[in-house]
């Protein structure tokens, strides 16, 4: 016989973890302040853990077990989020006053995407060694 | 009555996305993003078998396990990108997986 438990499991992780992806980066480049989609995302995220806990059926405790808790890692990969825009390793938005501080305060900063393109096959890195002037 | 059913599920998905990390890594290290048919394969596979476990909790743990490569496989071509730019160690002596000039043809999955 068939047990569809672990599909919904698939399918719920999958979107789960698709939804929170693209969410984090709109959120955090859009949001002026980190602490209230943070906050909002733990509320959420227990909220399905709550549902997850009275579930009478198996399929709605792990639809929302796994939600819930995907929900309550999004809240902390909003700060992640924000430190690789510090970083240059996502791209910051000029629009968002928290964003340009973070443009002025990093020179790392910058408001390219860095992996919007294809893969070349080849290292672009700069060696350590050649970007110290010899004489 | 409280079931923790759900709740150490969703404890366990977050462990199993956690090791979806490594996999992305040392997978396009290894091999290149143009083993992302392969892996995307794997995780629907594994996926299928899920249906045919009766025991929930591993049918639950086994399906998660699938999705976290199908997820993966989308994030291979992104993650070549970072290694190439530096922000991950390149390896430029991957071993390319069979047919692989053919899947470079292909548009790599990203969402």
């Amino acid at each position: 016989m068939i047990n569809l438990l672990g599909l919904i499991a698939a399918i719920t992780a999958f979107f789960s973890i698709w939804f929170g992806h693209v969410a984090v980066r709109k959120i955090e480049s859009i949001s002026p302040t980190i602490w209230i989609p943070s906050t909002i995302f733990i509320i959420l995220g227990i909220a399905c853990e709550w549902i997850s806990l009275k579930a009478f059926s198996l399929q709605i405790a792990t639809i929302f077990g796994i939600l819930g808790i995907t929900l309550l890692f999004d809240s902390f990969e909003l700060s992640r989020q924000q430190r690789r825009i510090m970083k240059g390793h996502a791209p910051a938005n000029s629009d968002n006053p928290r964003h340009a501080k973070i443009l002025k305060e990093y020179p790392a900063a910058t408001t390219m995407d860095l992996l919007k393109r294809e893969p070349m096959g080849l290292s672009l890195a700069i060696p350590d060694d050649s970007r110290v002037m010899k004489k | 009555m409280m079931s923790f059913f759900g709740l150490l599920i969703g404890i366990v998905t977050l462990f199993i996305i956690g090791l979806g990390f490594p996999l992305v890594i040392q997978g396009e290290r290894r091999f290149s993003y143009l083993c992302w048919p392969y892996m995307m394969g794997i995780g629907f596979v594994i996926i299928i078998v899920s249906l045919s476990i009766s025991i929930n909790w591993l049918a639950v743990v086994t399906g998660v396990v699938g999705a976290t490569f199908v997820w993966g496989s989308t994030e291979l071509k992104e993650q070549a990108v970072r290694a190439e730019i530096g922000w991950y160690p390149f390896n430029n002596r991957k071993v390319l997986l069979p047919f692989a000039k053919i899947i470079e043809k292909w548009k790599a999955p990203h969402l």
